[in-house]
């Protein structure tokens, strides 16, 4: 009796010292450069491309791709813990074009030209400049998301418009009229949610004024009642008290707007709505009632076409990565511009990446209109090639998060009435300058 | 002086027969098996639970900020910090009215669902099978499902009181008046949280014996009186439990919050600012503290709540 008991503690011991040197031990580890052999995990917040894309990745590269799909406030939060932590738990992940700045300063991620020549992509993807941050590139964009006015053409025909608006006050005068002959009862579509999609519609609305939000060195530009960026919050602001923005539109998200406003017919346009989404959500019959009404207009701005802000997502390596070049030479296959095309639907749907629309690659985007497998494509291309500008041309600041949420929370309490414009512009412009001066 | 047989059939020794411990060393007489089961599930609790618990503590007395490096002791500064805020002041107010609208309403609820389900009656089973539902959900799925409820421009309720003209137009119930917004979420989470204080209740009224309601009834009690003489002090440790579990809930509030509201200052809560300040700021230390103002308050409102209500019960 007393052999097996001793038998039994001493193997319950090895138990527990089996989970205490488990839990005990430190999650960091050292870098590995093998690039075959080898597993990577790659956590990006949209779905993965189709199996056999990888299964041929693994087979060109001896790379085998463990793809994690979080929702993107969770893997912001596991970047960050994982990061504070030094703990790895992903070899490539998500790099928001918005966060470049703070993770730059933080150091969390390796620079990405130090694995792929980014002088050369440069001139192949023009969003690169969103994720460069002190003569580092953070991460590599791999999708072109940028900020486009999107119209539903039969609405405004209705209206007897068939010019289609260049400047922000012919813009304004169409919704007023649409909503005068009574075609729909709210014909603009603004997210006033307080929510980040808030904080990108006045940014592209105050580029579309004609000016930036903050200058090089994080001061706010937009306290003078003639500056672009106070009047664009007044014409946002203005649109939902005179009864061009639905009145519940407070409380409505960026895509919930797209959704349940633009995509049912609702509304007559969206002065900042995504790239994309004329193929993606308009002109599909299962999500919308206005299948091929919508289409994309050139910024109306002030004296003409104004720009379209850049928002896209990008990809780069965190610093607790078992296997950065592994991981790197993943992110060259997946932002490769015949991959692009492919998971954008250029060559058929079985290489389809879900969700994926447009590839950050020029020649990705010039492969998928040629195919004509992008709808409103060549607009999108010129868009792309032409107008679309970083939101900050300096790199965002490493304090954006907390920057955003000031002008989304004034911006919100000023659509509802609670705050007048000219108090939500100095609460934003207050927390500028204090985030910028460090106190 | 007894021979016996184990039930695996083992004979055992007669009970004067010398102890084989006898003449061992304290150390040799411990049984180490059982310490040694309950060690895994001791660290866990220790390394995952207490530990962090220990370093949030000592680390909201510290400026934790990844931007601002290096971390350094800071005194009260996190909590100073935190109370000059008038978003986390305005989130203290609001998750108090969380707590209040959230703990009653649940409580009231729990207390009628769980009286309704104490008899027994055909399909009873499936009732409380349905009933648990909402509280399977996740709260990011129930704000989802209450958005199209709630939604002033495509909701269902202001479909439904439009069609029944008890409204001439469309409603904004959420973000226009701070009330009505924190009510209306708050409604969601006691959908969510009733079913477990109803549940908790009922496990405290099938101990009731049916006896005490005939005996009532045939004293002349009305089904009130019984109720109120009865039920009610004879549930009150399931009461207590179940307020506790709620204001538990109700202080942590979440993801309601965030899903039908964002970030608006009309209804954030206390842990949306945590999560704001800890991820989004990246100030740590802030984080840390606001962490253990939440953990104080669950803990002293809670036990205040099981002073005033849990009442031990015999029969």
């Amino acid at each position: 009796m007393t052999s097996i008991r001793s038998v039994r503690a001493a193997a319950a011991g090895i138990c527990v010292l089996t989970v205490a040197v488990a839990g005990c031990s430190g999650g960091g580890s050292k870098a590995s450069t093998k690039t075959s052999g080898v597993t990577i995990t790659v956590a990006l917040a949209t779905p993965p491309p189709p199996k056999a894309a990888l299964a041929a990745f693994t087979k060109q590269t001896g790379i085998k791709v463990n793809w994690t799909n979080i929702d993107w406030d969770s893997l912001q939060t596991k970047i960050a813990a994982a990061a504070t932590a030094k703990t790895y738990f992903a070899d490539a992940t998500d790099v928001d074009w918005s966060r470049v700045g703070q993770l730059a300063k933080l150091n969390w991620f390796y620079p990405m030209e130090s694995y792929v020549d980014t002088k050369a992509l440069a001139k192949q993807m023009p969003q690169l400049s969103s994720f460069t941050n002190g003569g580092h590139v953070i991460g590599i964009p791999y999708d072109a998301s940028f900020l486009v006015t999107t119209v539903n053409k039969n609405l405004f025909a209705k209206a007897g418009i068939t010019t289609m608006p260049k400047t922000i006050a012919q813009y304004t005068d169409d919704l007023k009229q649409i909503k005068a002959k009574g075609v729909v009862q709210y014909p603009l579509n603004i997210p006033f949610a307080a929510a980040e999609g808030l904080s990108t519609y006045w940014y592209q609305t105050t580029a579309a004024f004609g000016g930036p939000i903050l200058d090089g060195s994080g001061k706010p530009q937009f306290t003078s009642p003639s500056s672009p960026g106070y009047k664009a919050a007044e014409w946002m602001v203005d649109a939902i008290k005179q009864g061009l923005v639905p009145p519940g539109n407070i409380n409505v998200a960026d895509t919930q707007g797209q959704q349940t406003l633009m995509a049912k017919g609702n509304v007559a346009s969206t002065f900042g709505d995504y790239s994309g989404n004329v193929g993606s959500l308009y002109d599909v019959p299962s999500s919308s009632s206005v299948v091929n009404q919508v289409e994309y207009l050139p910024t109306p701005g002030v004296n003409g076409v104004g720009p379209n802000m850049s928002n896209p997502d990008g990809i780069g390596i965190p610093r607790q990565a078992k296997y950065p070049n592994a991981a790197a030479k993943f992110i060259q296959w997946f932002t490769q511009a015949g991959n692009q095309a492919d998971f954008a639907g250029a060559n058929g749907p079985s290489k389809v990446m879900p969700g994926y629309f447009l590839p950050s690659q020029l020649a990705g985007l010039a492969e998928l209109t040629q195919k004509g497998k992008l709808i409103g494509g060549a607009e999108l291309a010129h868009l792309l090639k032409t107008s679309a500008k970083p939101v900050f041309p300096q790199g965002a600041p490493s304090w954006y998060p907390e920057f955003s949420r000031a002008v989304y929370t004034n911006l919100h309490a000023a659509a509802t009435g609670s705050m007048s414009v000219g108090a939500a512009i100095k609460a934003i412009a207050d927390q500028a300058n204090s985030l910028a001066s460090g106190s | 002086m007894t021979v016996g047989t184990t039930a695996l059939g083992e004979r055992t020794e007669p009970s004067h027969s010398p102890s084989p411990r006898r003449g061992r060393t304290w150390i040799q007489r411990i049984d180490v098996l059982p310490y040694a089961l309950v060690t895994p599930l001791a660290l866990f609790i220790v390394l995952l639970a207490l530990v962090p618990a220990g370093m949030t503590i000592v680390q909201s007395f510290y400026r934790v900020q990844p931007l601002d490096p290096p971390n350094r002791f800071d005194g009260f500064g996190n909590f100073r910090r935190l109370f000059a805020d008038t978003a986390i002041r305005t989130s203290l107010e609001n998750t108090a009215l969380y707590m209040v609208v959230g703990v009653a309403l649940s409580t009231v609820l729990g207390i009628a669902f769980a009286v309704t389900l104490q008899r027994r009656f055909f399909g009873r089973s499936l009732v409380i099978a349905v009933l648990i539902l909402p509280w399977a959900l996740p709260g990011v799925v129930e704000g989802l499902v209450w958005t199209g409820i709630w939604d002033a421009n495509t909701g269902l309720l202001n479909s439904v009181l439009t069609s029944f003209h008890l409204i001439n137009h469309y409603h904004v119930f959420l973000g226009q008046n701070r009330l009505l917004t924190i009510f209306a979420i708050e409604i969601v989470q006691v959908w969510q949280i009733t079913p477990l204080s109803a549940l908790l209740i009922l496990a405290a009224l099938q101990n009731v014996p049916d006896e005490l309601y005939e005996s009532a009834h045939l004293d002349g009690c009305s089904p009130w009186a019984s109720f109120r003489r009865i039920t009610l002090p004879l549930a009150r440790p399931g009461i207590a439990i179940a307020m506790v579990q709620a204001l538990i809930a109700t202080l942590n509030v979440f993801d309601q919050p965030y899903v039908l509201n964002g970030a608006a200052p009309t209804a954030a809560s206390i842990t949306e600012q945590t999560y704001f300040v800890s991820f989004q700021n990246l100030d740590f230390g802030e984080g840390y503290a606001l962490s253990l103002l939440i953990t104080v308050v669950t803990l002293v409102v809670s036990i205040g709540v099981v002073g005033l209500i849990y009442r031990q019960v015999e029969y």
